[in-house]
């Protein structure tokens, strides 16, 4: 073990560890725009520099590793200096579009522009990248407010491996780019959205959000996906009860930021009109039970041959009362007469413990039979 | 999994078997990406191209069906070569011996004449997953050798012989005591968001909540009495594909569906929906008009995973807790209400008398709490201690703080059994009336049969329609082009999709999505033969033969 001292407080850490790594841990607060936990060192930002005793200059704390018996100063007149003329750069090139911009709340730039006090540049403003691209229903690309991080590029290749972007161009030509910056569709992106999230700015921003509200208005609810078996936690943003986005969570997840394509965009399934509202009887057993006039009969054709069978053209909708009496009664009259063994109970691996173990309880010991499985197989 | 999803970042050697992980389980390959970067090893055994080979050391491209003679090839030389561990065998298993026996036979010369593998790359996937190896960096493990880890998914399992290759793959890590260590292990990624939990609550024909079995006198008298019953029913039920037989014979007359669509996902959908239409009484409880739900009698409406509470166990058996983002959409109920509602009605037709509210429940705690009271695995857990990261099982009291890994220092039966395996082939497999192997499984953009994710605006866009992929030499033969239309079909029936001339597939394999109704690929799975044990489908092999509508 090493021993350092940070700001004053005395700190062991494993070797390897960074100052940044190791400020973090022991809940101080260094600045920074490139730097992300789960991804490489990038060094560009210069935001996070700190002052080691003994050393001339100022080091990024994100690439530096503690040394023993290192004393580090992450907060001084010259390192904040430091920062505000770094700030103010990125301020030459980047709109301050605060009063309308979707990022404000959650954007790290206007964060340290608030903490550094700098309200505009003090260089010739020049935003350099104007290409906005809103090629997909996915994410939104809008270069103008790229700061050239580089947390994107990292995500999609250290994590993803998808390896779907490039920081291209040379100085104020430079921006994030596919192969001959084509659409991204044409690119390997596996539209994940692990780039949206890892983005500082609004540089890259989910489609599903815009004009839906702003990041302080938003309600937030932690859940668990409902899609495959990996269990990610997501976070999902809402207004007036409206799902605007969703996104990784960080802390106690198997994910970290990190979801699938399905997960952080395919939740709009949920209120798709074709979502059943009501219980709903077969047209013929209505007409058997007098709930309709007209006599029906199950169409031979498989609804697999039925471009878009409408559920209305086949069912009556009906109360919960009707239709759960209905199946007692049934399920009654079979149990009695040909036996528990007559009855199979298919449950469901996208339903929760409590409910599936009702399930198999029902069956059991209502029904009395084994006759329970559902879908692990499949 | 008997390791954590945590764990594989940290793994020297990760060898995936039967799962497409970049598309079915996309965050796990995050995982093994970062395992990548770090300089461990990927080996892949599987017929297809999938995306992770570009990340992979060794892509053994199998013939579909042989990768249990390449399996045993690689313990054949891993035995051989000196590569086996043997300390651990000695310590922690038994029936070694015999085992070894059997294994003589399986070489790398018999396996590559059956596989289409080179004996080199047999070999080299033995080393490197025997002993560990990395590409470059330094191991986050200081023992004696690397750690291997094998993930696997459902193309190991969903075959005639699915019980033999897993057991096979239990061997493979046993042999080299890759198993109950960190970065370890033989880890199956589930499918569904609570196909652990269904199981582990007791959706299984055999068990009871907690893996209890039903012909135990024991197990079902103890919950016969914590239920409050007199008896509890002893023989071992129906699984999905033996009820589908036995609808067509008239023994099963009622079928309870709750959230699943046989007639995308069972195989062989003519005998599915022939079974289907037959039954006295087919009750659908769904979220969407399922193309099942077109066949039942009563539709009963439920609310979605966004909008109830609960728990769920993932795939590392981790059990988490979900919270409702939205409202219940209409007059959807939850399925546990619906089936509360239902069983006191059943109760009530029957004359059955129980306690005052013996299926009331308040709330999807108060079911957790009866639950984990005679599941033991989930003995020590409740919602306050669920909250945050959750727990994983088994954890079977309320100071156990869970199992990250299995099989630590003792297996749960004492010692680990080394089950000796001989390869079966395929049950069916292609000749020249068929002479296609067809394989299905998912892509990334879609989810099982497609209720949900066809729904989903952007997903659809990225993938809106199904499509076959076929090897360009395949292609060739019946004068198919890219984007043409093409028919497939086997011994149960016929579908019309879209070509894609792909070299993702060998010749002689195409491949196919279940998630297309305008193309459901069940329609030619087979339903004959069943794993023995498992009684699974063996959904990714099975004869085909492709037609061009304009020839």
């Amino acid at each position: 073990m090493l021993n350092i001292v940070i700001d004053g407080q005395p700190i062991e850490v494993q070797p390897g560890t960074t100052i940044m790594e190791a400020s973090r841990a022991n809940g101080i607060d260094i600045p920074y725009l490139c730097y992300h936990p789960d991804l490489s060192i990038s060094g560009g930002c210069r935001l996070c520099m700190v002052e080691i005793e003994g050393r001339a200059d100022p080091v990024p704390s994100c690439g530096q590793a503690c040394q023993d018996k290192m004393v580090i100063h992450t907060q001084s007149k010259q390192l904040s200096q430091l920062r505000r003329e770094i700030i103010d750069l990125f301020l030459a090139d980047h709109p301050l579009d605060c009063v309308i911009c979707e990022k404000a709340g959650s954007c790290l730039l206007q964060k340290y522009a608030y903490e550094y006090g700098l309200t505009k540049t003090s260089h010739k403003f020049n935003v350099s990248r104007s290409l906005y691209q809103d090629d997909n229903p996915f994410f939104v690309r809008d270069h103008k407010y790229c700061i050239l991080c580089s947390r994107c590029v990292r995500a999609c290749s250290e994590i993803v491996g998808a390896d779907a972007i490039e920081i291209v161009g040379r100085g104020f030509e430079s921006h994030v780019a596919t192969p001959f910056d084509g659409p991204m569709i044409d690119s390997t992106c596996v539209f994940c959205g692990s780039c949206v999230q890892v983005c500082p700015t609004a540089a890259l921003m989910p489609v599903s959000r815009a004009g839906k509200g702003r990041e302080w208005e938003m309600e937030r609810i932690e859940t668990i996906c409902g899609y495959c078996g990996v269990g990610c936690k997501i976070e999902y943003a809402l207004k007036d009860g409206e799902i605007c986005y969703a996104q990784g969570v960080s802390e106690q997840s198997v994910n970290g930021d990190f979801l699938c394509t399905k997960g952080r965009y395919g939740w709009d399934f949920a209120t798709n009109p074709d979502r059943l509202a009501n219980p709903m009887i077969r047209r013929d057993i209505a007409y058997q039970l007098g709930l309709t006039d007209e006599p029906w009969e199950l169409p031979e054709i498989s609804p697999l041959k039925v471009r878009q069978p409408k559920i209305g053209d086949s069912f009556i909708e009906t109360d919960w009362d009707t239709a759960l009496n209905l199946v007692a009664e049934r399920m009654k009259d079979i149990v009695q007469t040909h036996g528990p063994n007559a009855v199979m109970g298919l449950a469901s691996a996208r339903c929760t413990n409590e409910e599936n173990y009702l399930f198999q309880k029902f069956i059991r010991a209502g029904i009395g039979t084994n006759n329970v499985d559902h879908c692990a197989r499949l | 999994m008997t390791n954590s999803i945590h764990e594989i970042r940290d793994a020297d050697c990760i060898f995936i078997t039967g799962s497409n992980t970049a598309e079915s389980h996309p965050v796990i390959s995050y995982e093994v990406i970062r395992a990548v970067r770090r300089g461990a090893h990927v080996i892949i055994i599987d017929p297809r191209r999938i995306p992770l080979v570009e990340h992979a050391t060794l892509f053994l491209q199998i013939k579909p069906g042989t990768d249990i003679y390449v399996f045993l090839a690689i313990m054949h030389t891993i035995i051989r070569e000196g590569w086996a561990d043997e300390a651990f065998i000695v310590e922690r298993t038994e029936g070694y011996a015999d085992f070894k026996v059997d294994l003589e036979r399986y070489t790398p010369e018999y396996a590559s004449l059956v596989s289409g593998v080179p004996v080199e790359q047999i070999e080299a996937a033995a080393r490197i997953y025997a002993l560990g190896g990395r590409k470059s960096g330094q191991s986050c493990y200081d023992d004696s050798h690397g750690h291997s880890m094998i993930l696997y998914a459902m193309g190991i399992t969903q075959r005639s012989n699915g019980t033999d290759m897993v057991m096979t793959l239990a061997n493979l890590a046993m042999l080299c005591g890759q198993i109950g260590k960190p970065s370890t292990g033989v880890n199956p990624l589930r499918g569904q968001s609570n196909v652990q939990g269904a199981c582990d609550v007791g959706c299984l024909v055999d068990v009871f909540p907690g893996y209890q079995r039903v012909t135990n006198a024991t197990s079902r008298n103890a919950l016969a009495q914590a239920w409050g019953v007199e008896t509890l029913p002893g023989e071992v039920g129906l699984t999905i594909v033996e009820a589908m037989r036995a609808v067509s014979d008239g023994s099963v007359r009622a079928v309870y569906v709750m959230g699943e669509n046989p007639m995308m996902s069972d195989p062989n959908t003519n005998h599915v929906e022939q079974a289907l239409r037959g039954l006295d009484l087919l009750i659908v409880q769904d979220i969407f008009p399922s193309e099942t739900a077109h066949l039942a009698h009563v539709i009963l409406p439920a609310v979605s995973s966004l909008e109830k509470d609960g728990t769920i166990t993932n795939t590392e058996r981790r059990v988490q807790v979900i919270q409702p983002v939205l409202p219940a959409q209409g007059n959807a109920w939850t399925d546990w209400q619906i089936i509360s509602e239902l069983a006191i009605r059943f109760d009530k037709q029957t004359g059955r008398e129980r306690n005052q509210g013996y299926w009331q429940y308040n709330s999807a705690k108060a079911i957790f709490e009866e639950l984990s009271g005679v599941t033991p695995i989930y003995g020590g857990m409740n919602y306050s201690r669920l909250s945050g990261e959750g727990l994983q099982w088994p954890c079977p009291d309320a100071e156990h703080p869970g199992t990250p890994i299995l099989h630590v220092g003792k297996f749960s039966r004492g010692l680990g059994k080394f089950n000796p395996v001989v390869a079966h082939d395929p049950a069916e497999q292609p000749d020249e009336e068929y002479p296609l192997i067809l394989t299905t499984g998912r892509v990334l953009y879609h989810y099982h049969t497609g209720t949900m994710t066809r729904r989903s605006e952007p997903l659809a866009w990225r993938e809106p329609r199904g499509y076959i992929e076929i090897n360009a030499e395949d292609a060739a033969h019946v004068n198919l082009k890219d984007g043409h239309a093409v028919v497939v079909t086997s011994r149960r029936g016929s579908i019309r999709t879209r070509a894609k001339i792909s070299e993702n597939v060998p010749a002689g394999t195409v491949f196919l999505a279940f998630h297309w109704r305008e193309a459901p690929a069940n329609m030619l799975t087979q339903d004959f033969a069943l794993d023995p044990i498992a009684k699974i489908p063996e959904y990714k092999v099975c004869a085909v033969r492709l037609d061009n509508p304009r020839a």
